[in-house]
C-alpha cells in the first residue's frame, strides 16, 4: 500500500553499530530477538501477574497483595522464587518426553508469535523483528499451535482430568480457529495484503471527520461487525472466560495443568499470558490500527501497549463477571453461529470490496 | 393471609385419626407404641413395605422423613416417621422390632425410594439388615470396619486399623473392557466444586455422566453419638451448630430446642420466641448469600465478583449475627425454654444497624439480578439442567429449598408452625421450573422473605415492654424426661426439613438422639437429575443443592 515498509528492529541494529556481513545480520537479528523478547516477558511474567491480582480484586472488592513492598510489587520477585523453588512432582505413568516439552511450547509458541508482529516506533526504533509477505498467515499459525501444547499436556499427564481437558481444547480450538481466521481475511480483502506491515498501513487513513477529530479507518470502525466477531473467536482462542473450557477449575480441576507444578507450572502459566498478550496484539493489528494513535509516530510503541493491556483488562473483565458456557454449546455456539456469521461478513466484505473497487 | 395454604381437596388429603388409620391397616398392626409427636403401630418386620404402601396410598402418608434405628436391650428396632407433604402435621410412626440375635427386616426402598440411604445408615451404625435392599453397605463408615458402632456390644475400646490395601480402592476400577467406552472418573474427596469432602464416583461417556454414585462420610464426626453422652439442659446446645455450620447455627438449634422442649413439655415466653425467629431468619439469609455464592463460582469458575459480593452481604449478617449471639459462626444461642441473653444494649444501635441491613438488602438483591439470574450465558447454562421433577423429589425427600424449586409447595415454618412465624406475614417462595435455575431463585427470594420477617420482629421487639422481656422460661436444673418417651420433632433449616428423634430413658440424656439431616436427603437426588447431563451440569446440580458435608455426615 501507500507507505514503505519501515526499517526493521534488526536493520535498525545493523545500520547504527555497524555490524558487517552475515555474521553482523544474525548477531543484530538476536539482539533485537532478546530486546523484543524480554519486553513481551516484562508484560507477561512480570506485570501481567501483579496486574491481573489487582484488576481481578478490584473488580470483586477486594484489596489484592499490599504487604510486600509497595503496592505488593515485591510480591513479583517473591512468587517467581516460591514457585521455582517447589518441588517438581513427576507422576508416575506419565509419557515423558512429551509431558516435559508440552510446558515449554505453549510459551515459545507465543512468543514466536510476536516476531512479526509491527509493535510501533519508540525513538528511532521500530519495534518489529520481520515483516515478511504472508506475516498475517504466520502469526495464527503460532498462536494455533498452543492448543497442541494443551493436548500433549493433557494426554501425557496420565490423568482423567486432564485428559478431558485436552479434548476440550481441540474441540474448543476446531471450533473458534475457523471463525477467527475466516474473519481474518474480511480484514485481507480490505487490506489486499498479508503483510503486517500493510495491513497497518492500510488503516491511517482517515475515515470520517466528526466535529474536527479525524476517525482513522481502524477496521474496527470500518466493520464493526467483523471487530465483535474477532474478539468472540479471540477470547476462545485465548481460552479466558466464557470460554476458559480447557481449565474449568470447578468442573475438570485446571484439566491439562493439573498433573504440572514448579517451573513447568509456571511455564504454563506463562505461556497463557504470553497467549492472551498474543491475542490482543492481533486484535490490534487486525482491528486497532496497530501502533497508530494521537501524538506523533514516534510514540507508537505506547499506544500498542496501551491496546494490548486493553484486551487484557477486557479478558479480566469477563473473567470476573462472566459464566462459563458448556463445552457442547461452545461448539453450537462456534460450528452454527460464528461460522456461519464469519462467512457471511466474508462474503459481504468481497461483495462490498469488489464493487467500490 | 399469605400464610394459609392452597385447599386440596385430594383423598389423601383427609386427616384420620389413629384409629381410623390401625382400622385401615387392619391386622398388620401387632400392637400401638404411641410417640409424644404421632401414633406409632408396631409392625411384623416382614411386612414394612405392605404397610408404608397402604399408608402411602390410601392415606396420603407420602413423606418418609427418617428412618431412625437402634438397639434395646431385647431386640432392635427401626422407625420409619411418615407426615404428608401437604400437612405435615399429621404423623405416624411405623415401628418395626427385629430379632436381637438375627436383626432382618424388610426394606422400604421399594416404596420410598429415600429408604435407601437411610437403612444403609441404620445397617451400618446401628447392625440392622435389610432384606431386599438394593444396595446394603455401609455408606458413613468405611467399609473395612468391624462392627456396628452404636449397638450394644460394641468395643470403642479395640482400635480400627486397616491398610490401605484393604480398602476398595476406587483408583483400580478400570472400566476398560472392550464393550464399553465408558471412562470412570473420581470427582473428591479433594475437588474445588464438592463443597468439602465428597466423592462422586462418576461413569463419564465422553463429557455426559452415565452414572454418579455419591460417596459419603468422609466428615463423619459421631455427632449423634456425642449428643447421646450429653446432658438435655446444656450439653447437647453446642453440637447443632457444628451440623450445618456454614451460618445456619441457630436454625440447627432451633431443631434440637423444639424436640427438647416438646419432650420435656416446656413453654418458652413469647419474647424468647420473637428473638429466636429474628435470629432464626439472619442465619437463614447467611446461608443462602453463601449458596448463591459459591454456585456462582461453580458455573463461573475462578474467583468470581457475584461470590464476593454475596460473601459481604453475608459479612453484614454475620455482624448483626455477632452482636446478637456474641459468636459468628458457633453460636450457642438458644438454651430450652428461651435464649441465653437479651438483645445488646444499647438496643437503638442493634435496631438499627438491622435496619440499615435490610434497607441495602433489596438493592444487593437486585444486583445480584443483574449478575447472574438475568445473564444470558448464565441462564443458558442453568434453565432445563438438573431437571428433579417433584414426585422424584418428594419420593426422595428432598425438602427446603431443592423441593420448592420442583414446585413442592412445602414448608414447615407455615405448614408445622413453631416460633412467632403464624403469627408474621410472609409468603412461602415456590418456583415451577424444577432446574438449577428455579432452586437459586428460590433461594435468592427467601431471602427477601427473611428480610420480611426479620423486620416484623425489630417492630415488635421494639415496642416489647421493658417489663416483659422474658426471654427464658423456668426450667429444671437437670431434665428428666419420661422414661420411654420418643418424639420427632422437625424445624425449617437452611437446607430444609432438619428433624430430631429423641428417645428418653428417664436419665438426664438421650437413650437415642438421631438427626434427620435435610442435605443427606437432597443429596441422594443427584444421580436422578444428573444422568445423562455433562459434568458441568452435576457440577451445577449439586450447587444447587447446596449441601454442606458437615450435615450429610454428621
Amino acid at each position: 500500500m501507500g507507505t514503505a515498509p519501515a526499517q526493521l528492529f534488526p536493520e535498525f541494529l545493523v545500520e547504527t553499530f555497524g555490524l558487517p556481513g552475515v555474521l553482523g545480520e544474525v548477531v543484530a537479528a538476536l539482539i533485537a530477538a532478546a530486546v523484543v523478547g524480554n519486553i513481551v516477558l516484562a508484560f507477561t511474567g512480570v506485570a501481567g501477574p501483579w496486574a491481573k491480582r489487582k484488576i481481578t480484586a478490584a473488580f470483586t472488592d477486594r484489596i489484592a497483595v499490599n504487604r510486600v513492598g509497595p503496592f505488593g510489587l515485591l510480591i513479583i520477585p517473591a512468587a517467581a522464587v516460591q514457585l521455582l523453588a517447589k518441588e517438581l512432582i513427576v507422576p508416575e505413568g506419565v509419557d515423558r518426553p512429551t509431558w516435559d516439552i508440552a510446558p515449554v511450547i505453549l510459551p515459545a509458541s507465543a512468543l514466536l508469535g510476536f516476531s512479526v508482529i509491527p509493535m510501533g516506533r519508540l525513538g528511532p526504533i521500530n519495534f518489529q523483528l520481520a515483516d515478511p509477505e504472508v506475516g498475517f498467515a504466520l502469526v495464527f499459525a503460532f498462536a494455533s499451535i498452543a492448543s497442541v501444547s494443551l493436548v500433549m499436556a493433557g494426554y501425557a499427564s496420565n490423568n482423567k482430568y486432564s485428559l478431558l481437558g485436552g479434548l476440550r481444547a481441540v474441540a474448543q480450538n476446531l471450533a473458534y480457529e475457523i471463525p477467527l481466521i475466516v474473519t481474518a481475511m474480511s480484514v485481507v480483502i480490505f487490506a489486499g495484503t498479508l503483510q503486517m506491515s500493510g495491513i497497518v498501513g492500510a488503516q491511517t487513513t482517515t475515515l470520517v471527520t466528526i466535529a474536527g477529530i479525524d476517525i482513522p479507518a481502524w477496521y474496527a470502525f470500518v466493520n464493526p461487525f467483523a471487530f465483535v466477531l474477532f474478539v468472540t473467536a479471540n477470547m476462545a482462542e485465548v481460552g479466558r472466560n466464557p470460554f476458559d473450557i480447557p481449565e474449568a477449575p470447578t468442573e475438570i480441576v485446571a484439566g491439562y495443568q493439573t498433573e504440572y507444578s514448579s517451573a513447568y507450572f509456571v511455564l504454563f502459566y506463562l505461556g497463557e499470558f504470553v497467549h492472551i498478550f498474543l491475542g490482543g496484539a492481533i486484535l490490534a493489528v487486525t482491528f486497532l490500527g496497530g501502533a497508530s494513535g494521537p501524538g506523533p509516530e514516534s510514540i507508537g510503541f505506547i499506544w500498542f501497549v496501551v491496546k494490548i493491556w486493553g484486551f487484557f483488562l477486557f479478558t479480566q473483565w469477563a473473567r470476573s463477571a462472566m459464566p462459563r458456557v458448556r463445552i457442547d454449546q461452545l461448539i453450537e455456539i462456534g460450528w452454527k453461529g460464528m461460522l456461519v456469521l464469519s462467512f457471511a461478513n466474508l462474503v459481504l466484505t468481497a461483495v462490498i470490496v469488489g464493487v467500490i473497487a | 393471609m399469605s400464610l394459609e395454604r392452597p385447599d386440596t381437596t385430594d383423598d389423601a388429603a383427609i386427616e384420620r385419626s389413629p384409629d381410623e388409620l390401625e382400622a385401615l391397616l387392619g391386622n398388620l398392626v401387632v400392637k400401638r407404641d404411641d410417640h409424644l409427636n404421632a401414633p406409632g403401630f408396631v409392625i411384623r418386620p416382614d411386612t414394612v413395605q405392605e404397610t408404608l404402601s397402604i399408608l402411602k396410598e390410601q392415606a396420603g402418608y407420602d413423606h418418609l422423613s427418617l428412618v431412625s434405628a437402634q438397639e434395646y436391650e431385647s431386640r432392635y428396632e427401626s422407625i420409619y416417621h411418615l407426615k404428608k407433604f401437604d400437612d405435615p402435621t399429621q404423623e405416624v410412626s411405623v415401628v418395626v422390632p427385629a430379632d436381637k440375635d438375627d436383626p432382618v427386616s424388610e426394606s422400604a426402598e421399594p416404596v420410598f425410594r429415600t429408604a435407601d440411604w437411610h437403612e444403609r445408615e441404620a445397617y451400618d451404625l446401628i447392625g440392622i439388615e435389610y432384606d431386599d435392599h438394593p444396595d446394603l453397605r455401609r455408606i458413613l463408615l468405611p467399609e473395612t470396619w468391624q462392627g456396628h458402632p452404636m449397638s450394644m456390644d460394641y468395643d470403642r475400646d479395640r482400635p480400627q486399623i486397616a491398610t490401605l490395601p484393604k480398602h476398595a480402592n476406587p483408583l483400580q476400577e478400570h472400566y476398560k473392557d472392550s464393550e464399553s467406552d465408558t471412562m470412570f472418573l473420581n470427582i473428591g474427596p479433594h475437588h474445588p466444586a464438592t463443597h468439602g469432602v465428597l466423592h462422586l464416583k462418576t461413569v463419564l461417556d465422553g463429557e455426559q455422566v452415565v452414572d454418579v454414585e455419591p460417596d459419603i462420610g468422609y466428615l463423619h464426626r459421631c455427632e449423634e453419638q456425642m449428643a447421646q453422652s450429653g446432658t438435655y439442659r446444656h450439653q447437647i446446645m453446642p453440637y447443632p451448630d457444628r451440623w450445618d455450620y456454614i451460618s445456619a447455627g441457630l436454625l440447627n438449634e432451633w431443631a434440637y430446642a423444639r424436640a427438647a422442649e416438646d419432650l420435656a413439655d416446656i413453654e418458652v415466653p413469647e419474647y424468647a420466641q420473637v428473638i429466636r425467629t429474628m435470629g432464626a431468619e439472619m442465619c437463614r439469609i447467611a446461608a443462602h448469600m453463601l449458596a448463591l455464592a459459591t454456585f456462582a463460582l461453580d458455573v463461573n469458575g475462578d474467583f468470581t465478583a457475584t461470590f464476593m459480593y454475596a460473601i459481604n452481604d453475608r459479612e453484614r449478617v454475620q455482624d448483626l449475627l455477632e452482636d446478637l449471639t456474641g459468636q459468628r459462626l458457633m453460636f450457642n444461642y438458644f438454651r430450652l425454654g428461651g435464649v441465653v441473653w437479651d438483645l445488646p444494649e444499647p438496643r437503638e444501635e442493634f435496631f438499627s444497624k438491622t435496619r440499615d441491613f435490610l434497607d441495602q438488602l433489596p438493592g444487593s438483591v437486585e444486583e445480584y439480578h443483574d449478575l447472574v439470574t438475568s445473564n444470558e450465558i448464565f441462564q443458558m447454562r442453568t434453565i432445563d439442567t438438573g431437571i428433579l421433577p417433584p414426585e422424584v423429589a418428594k419420593n426422595y425427600g428432598a425438602t427446603g429449598p431443592v423441593a420448592r424449586g420442583s414446585g413442592v409447595d412445602y414448608d414447615l415454618r407455615r405448614d408445622d408452625p413453631y416460633g412467632y412465624y403464624d403469627e408474621l406475614d410472609w409468603d412461602v417462595v415456590t418456583e415451577e421450573g424444577c432446574d438449577n435455575f428455579s432452586r437459586l431463585l428460590v433461594r435468592m427470594r427467601e431471602v427477601e422473605e427473611s428480610a420480611k420477617i426479620i423486620e416484623q420482629c425489630v417492630d415488635l421487639l421494639e415496642d416489647w415492654p421493658e417489663d416483659e422481656r422474658n426471654i427464658q422460661a423456668n426450667v429444671p436444673r437437670t431434665l428428666r424426661p419420661d422414661d420411654d418417651a420418643e418424639i420427632y420433632r422437625a424445624v425449617e433449616g437452611a437446607k430444609g426439613e432438619l428433624g430430631i428423634y429423641i428417645r428418653s430413658d428417664g436419665t438426664d440424656k438421650p437413650a437415642r438422639f438421631k438427626i434427620r439431616s435435610p442435605c443427606f436427603s437432597n443429596l441422594q437426588t443427584l444421580p436422578e437429575m444428573a444422568n445423562g447431563e455433562y459434568i458441568p451440569d452435576v457440577i451445577a446440580a449439586l450447587g444447587s443443592l447446596d449441601i454442606v458435608l458437615g450435615e450429610v455426615d454428621r
